[in-house]
């Protein structure tokens, strides 16, 4: 059996988060939401293990996008990380630099990010076989 | 450091604050933090050191509004013997004191573009230069800074640079003014009469009476927990929470006292001359004229707050600061002293 991948997404957008798990969930993914850095990183301290990928906004409150990513690759190196933002190139570089594996600019079809997701997991799961 | 104050209160904001603090204090992530002035970002930022892995390590502060661009420079970075006239002797960077442990630059809003873009290096390379020296030196300092302005509106005026905002705001606290929080305000009190009493070596007080409380509820403070804390102080050593309360609802209480109450090195930037540092360099430092002025400062202060006491009765002034009649006459020309305009008529 397919197995089901978890996804974490985090943005302080409420529409965005609303489409972007509606959409996810039909493709079949297990889907958490945070509408904060720091509701991320909570919930990443009890259940990161379970999540399988993090798709995450630049520019919230309390603990940004590139700290989200940072803290996240510190603990779990290997989990993929999209970072999607609708602002000037400095803080696409930051989360270049934090290691975010892309960085995707708003705006963006939904099936783009789903092949992206794709793409990324099965390179993943090939890096670890 | 000693262990620094405790972050007191119940409100939303401030469980925010703790706990946010919690989760971030061992990622070394650099960090702003943001909040009128008096609301206590030192204390946060104290916080966040203590609580991180680098406790051990040293804590180094920096006042960005105090010193003149050149000054603050060789502040951050240090210099070699011989870099300029003058340095006849090598001196250690705040950047090379804080190494692994913290960097706190306060007032960072206040820094100039020109060395905005030289911090900004820094934090992009891990490494910096001392003035004269050709050598890069690594640099793991974690950086947290502070600031009472809207970064945000500082980067759209062209005042702050962007790329540097981006890098210093991985975390961002904003720390809420009081007026906005005041379900923090009796918790605030009971520590802080507790600490005062203890320091000042008085017996405990009474609590507060519900009106004193609801009056002390409704002011707006405008210097935050500063200023609560030098109403406290005074309740402290005056023993009297009415006359206490009433003076601030009537607004006799010098807001110069309440609100101004900058930390010694904007006091610093204040009576040295503007600009003269710059374009004269450090040789127009005259500890006797700033000592002249610092004393006339608070002469003035002094004396205008007992005279608004008195309602500018100057016989009974004089009684009370102990200098004759004379004399207060004298100071109150020298000093420029004015009565309030609804007492001037009266006087004259």
């Amino acid at each position: 059996m397919k197995k089901k991948y978890k996804l974490l997404i985090i943005d302080d957008d409420e529409n965005i988060l609303a489409v972007l798990s509606k959409y996810l969930r039909g493709k079949k993914y297990a889907v958490a939401t945070a509408s904060n850095g720091l509701e991320a990183i909570k919930l990443f301290e009890s259940e990161g293990k379970d999540f399988d990928f993090i798709i995450t906004d630049l520019v919230m409150p309390y603990i940004t996008g590139v700290g989200v990513i940072s803290i996240v690759k510190q603990k779990r190196p290997e989990i993929p990380i999209i970072a999607i933002t609708g602002w000037g190139e400095h803080p696409e570089a930051l989360a270049t630099e934090s290691q975010a594996d892309l960085v995707l600019k708003k705006p963006f079809e939904l099936s783009e990010l789903d092949n992206l997701i794709s793409n990324l997991l099965s390179k993943n799961n090939n890096n670890d076989t | 450091m000693s262990i620094p104050l405790p972050i007191i209160g119940v409100s939303q904001a401030i469980k925010s604050i703790k706990e946010l603090i919690k989760h971030v204090a061992d990622t070394a992530l650099n960090i702003v933090i943001t909040g009128e002035s008096g609301v206590g970002k030192e204390v946060v930022a104290q916080n966040l050191y203590f609580n991180s892995n680098r406790k051990n390590k040293p804590f180094i502060k920096i006042n960005c509004a105090a010193l003149p661009d050149g000054l603050l420079e060789s502040e951050l970075f240090g210099y070699e013997r011989g870099a300029f006239t003058g340095a006849d002797q090598r001196k250690k960077g705040k950047f090379k004191l804080a190494h692994k442990g913290v960097l706190f630059l306060d007032e960072i809003g206040d820094m100039t573009l020109s060395l905005q873009s030289k911090l900004l290096h820094v934090l992009q390379s891990g490494e910096f230069s001392p003035l004269g020296s050709e050598k890069d030196i690594k640099t793991d300092a974690w950086i947290i800074a502070a600031t009472n302005h809207n970064l945000e509106q500082a980067v759209k005026n062209g005042k702050f640079r962007e790329d540097l905002y981006y890098r210093l705001n991985i975390i961002k606290f904003y720390i809420t003014p009081l007026r906005d929080r005041p379900e923090d305000i009796p918790p605030l009190i009971e520590y802080y009469i507790e600490k005062y009493s203890n320091h000042f070596n008085t017996d405990k007080l009474l609590k507060p009476s519900k009106k004193v409380m609801d009056s002390l509820l409704a002011y707006h403070w405008p210097g935050n927990v500063r200023e609560l804390q030098n109403v406290l102080k005074r309740v402290i050593i005056l023993k009297d929470w009415e006359e206490v309360v009433n003076e601030l609802n009537s607004s006799i209480l010098p807001t110069s006292l309440a609100v101004k109450q900058s930390d010694e090195s904007s006091i610093i930037s204040d009576l040295l001359d503007p600009g003269s540092l710059e374009t004269k360099g450090l040789e127009s430092l005259s500890l006797k004229i700033i000592k002249k002025k610092a004393l006339g400062r608070i002469e003035k202060e002094v004396i205008s707050y007992v005279l608004g006491k008195t309602g500018w009765n100057r016989s009974k002034a004089c009684k009370i600061l102990k200098i004759s009649y004379k004399t207060l006459l004298y100071k109150i020309t020298d000093l420029k002293l004015e009565p309030p305009s609804n007492l001037k008529r009266k006087l004259s």
